[in-house]
């Protein structure tokens, strides 16, 4: 199942490469992505789904929260609309 | 001086280049010794480092400064700091970095970079090292303008330490190295600790009440996080069996009576079976590591669990617990007051750990090696610290050798990694000069960083190397020996140099041993020694490591020595 994940960051040098690998190395598959930037902020909205069952996300949004630069990681179902 | 300068109330400090602002701040950051290796990005750090209160090692590989530094970091619990080039120089320090990260250790990584303006062109030994270890590191930064150097640099050595540690890399580009600034002052804000989930601490001492067979089960985290004086507290006020990982070795002292010693696929079988039977699994610091864990599945599991970690993201990664603590950990094990009843249940626990206790009597006249590494460990004492290579050897180590501290055992435990062992030792010597530093190789091992010889020598320093030499890969051997239907490929090692000539060779004093009765005076003569040295130990190569758990099997499942 696919699962909606929202990044709030700093948006330092490597910070959306560093979020992106952790995703993948995690073992989830990238369904989408956007992004957004205000002033010193930043937002990730990314659609992951786990390679296998066994994967839980709200791990993987743990190790996005101990990033550095993460400031705030939320979960939420996928609504059925696609990402702007 | 001119009157005009006179006058001025506060004059502006002269600016400092990039390359003097790099040594200040590890000044201020208390650092004392740093690992490296000089080249052509780096030269203005190594020209600043000239007339500074540092002390560089210069190492013969920069495996060894970011292998050096890891174990510097390990035993003092600040950052080791390693330095070196762009290119090559960098990423030779990937593995170490590597090692760090897998084991949450405190570093700093300095490496140089091509200046700015060639950055991305493919110039001359440039690499994009930042990108090449984004998966290795806690965190990283580019420094792109001189006047960040004393900020980020304070922001390296927070973020090292802090929370679950780990390697940082700071690359510096050569020409913020050369140039000049006049940094502004700089605050790091406070990290508010996270306030203990009260609702879950009540649920765990509940748990803890009514378990009949609890048995606590801990590992690396809890030195990590300075925790042992509240582990030991814990299990003595509760009487709960304990079994450690491999990296939680000397968190609670090998002789504490219900301590059953390392579980998995080396364990204890005594530890094994606590964890087979226990009905709560009290997980301290530990991961669920496959290398303790045997199949998933099968590992304690009729049990309850409550883990308690410094880091949230580990709580519930591979199992679910009823009850995950994440925060303080020794505030966590100070707030865990409920006493169960089990004086049957550690009673036979302690039971188990007596039947089952290694024996020492194997046949013949050569050297077993796990009888030579005990009586080593008692004749060392509490004083040691034991660093070791991987394979065989790394495993006699962690079950025949006692620790009273955590300390006190520097093993490559996430990446293991050959060729950790010398430059451990060599930064276990710098950071704890009191202690009697010794590495227990592998002949396989100990050639990935034979060219550390030369900076023992070179600085002197008292490592005593214990070299147990099988002439094979022994642990992949006996992989192949047990899993490959003896189909043994690429694991002879019979054409070794002569160990002692080679470290004769490097100047430092060696002997060779191959009979059972040369143990005892070549372990004196080892400690007596007040310099490096090497002792080559020749054993039989057919040694295996027991008791072992085949792979995907429970951890009950344990095969045993014949003997
Ligand atoms: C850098 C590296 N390469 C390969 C391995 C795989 N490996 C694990 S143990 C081992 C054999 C080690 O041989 P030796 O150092 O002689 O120790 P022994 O097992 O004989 O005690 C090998 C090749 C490794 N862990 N690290």
């Amino acid at each position: 199942m696919t699962e909606r994940l929202t990044v709030e960051f700093t948006p330092a040098e490597g910070a959306v490469i560093r979020v992106l690998g952790v995703v993948e190395r995690r073992g989830y598959v990238l369904r989408g992505l956007s992004m957004k930037e205000k002033a010193d902020t930043a937002s990730l909205v990314i659609d992951v789904e786990p390679r296998e069952a066994s994967r839980r996300v709200p791990v993987l949004a743990q190790q996005l929260a101990r990033l550095v630069d993460v400031r705030s990681v939320s979960l939420a179902a996928r609504d059925a609309g696609s990402l702007a | 001086m001119s009157s005009a300068a006179q006058a001025s109330p506060s004059p502006q400090p002269l600016p400092v280049s990039g390359a003097r602002l790099v040594v200040e701040a590890l000044e201020r950051e208390g650092v004392k010794h740093v690992f490296g290796y000089p080249g052509g990005a780096i030269m203005p750090v190594y020209d600043a480092l000239t007339g500074s209160s540092l002390q560089h090692i210069l190492v013969r590989h920069e495996q060894a400064a970011a292998l050096a530094a890891d174990a510097y970091g390990r035993v003092t619990g600040r950052p080791g700091v390693c330095l070196a080039t762009s290119g090559p120089g960098a990423t030779n320090l990937v593995t170490g970095i590597a090692n760090a990260f897998l084991d949450s250790v405190p570093m700093v990584a300095i490496t140089g970079q091509v200046g700015s303006p060639l950055m991305g062109t493919d110039a001359f030994q440039e690499v994009d090292i930042f990108g090449i270890t984004l998966p290795i590191v806690k965190h990283s930064f580019i420094i792109r303008n001189t006047a960040d150097i004393p900020r980020i640099f304070a922001e390296a050595f927070r973020i090292a330490s802090s929370g679950r540690p780990g390697p940082v890399l700071i690359d510096l580009p050569k020409d913020v190295g050369v140039l000049t600034a006049n940094p502004e002052p700089f605050e790091l804000p406070d990290e508010p600790a996270a306030p203990l989930d009260e609702a879950s601490i009540a649920l765990a001492n509940a748990l803890i009440a009514e378990a009949k067979a609890p048995v606590i089960y801990f590992g690396g985290g809890v030195a990590i996080a300075r925790a042992e004086r509240a582990l030991r507290d814990l299990a003595q006020r509760m009487g709960v069996p304990s079994v450690s990982t491999l990296k939680g070795l000397g968190c609670i002292p090998s002789d504490e009576p219900n301590y059953l010693g390392m579980l998995g696929m080396h364990g204890a079988r005594a530890a094994n079976i606590a964890i087979d039977n226990c009905d709560l699994l009290i997980c301290v610091g530990a991961r669920f590591d496959d290398r303790a864990t045997g199949k998933l599945d099968s590992f304690a599991a009729r049990a309850k669990v409550i883990h308690i970690d410094g880091d949230a993201a580990e709580i519930g990664k591979l199992r679910v617990p009823e009850v995950g603590l994440a925060g303080d950990v020794s505030s966590i094990l100070g707030r865990l007051t409920a006493v169960p009843k089990i004086a049957d249940w550690a009673q036979q626990c302690r039971a188990q750990r007596k039947m089952w206790a290694p024996r020492y009597d194997a046949p013949g006249q050569g050297i077993y090696a796990p009888a030579l590494l005990k009586e080593l460990s008692e004749a060392a004492g509490d004083k040691a610290i034991f660093t070791c290579d991987v394979g065989q050897h790394q495993m006699w180590v962690a079950q025949h050798c006692q620790f009273s501290r955590p300390q006190a055992h520097l093993t490559s435990g996430g990446l293991g990694t050959m060729g950790y062992g010398v430059p451990a030792g060599m930064g276990a010597v710098l950071a704890e000069p009191d202690a009697t530093v010794i590495t227990v190789s592998g002949d396989g091992s100990f050639m990935m960083n034979v060219q550390e010889l030369a900076t023992l020598r070179r600085y002197r320093l008292p490592l005593k190397i214990v070299l147990i030499d099988n002439s094979q890969l022994g642990m992949v051997r006996q992989w192949q020996e047990l899993f490959f239907e003896e189909n043994f490929s690429e694991i002879d090692l019979s054409d070794n140099p002569d160990f002692s000539e080679v470290a004769h060779s490097f100047g430092i004093e060696a002997f060779t041993i191959d009979h059972r009765s040369q143990v005892g005076p070549a372990i004196q003569r080892l400690l007596r020694t007040s310099g490096p040295i090497l002792l080559h130990v020749r054993i039989d190569p057919r040694e295996n490591v027991w008791p072992l758990v085949p792979p995907n099997s429970s951890n009950v499942q344990m095969m045993e020595k014949g003997w």
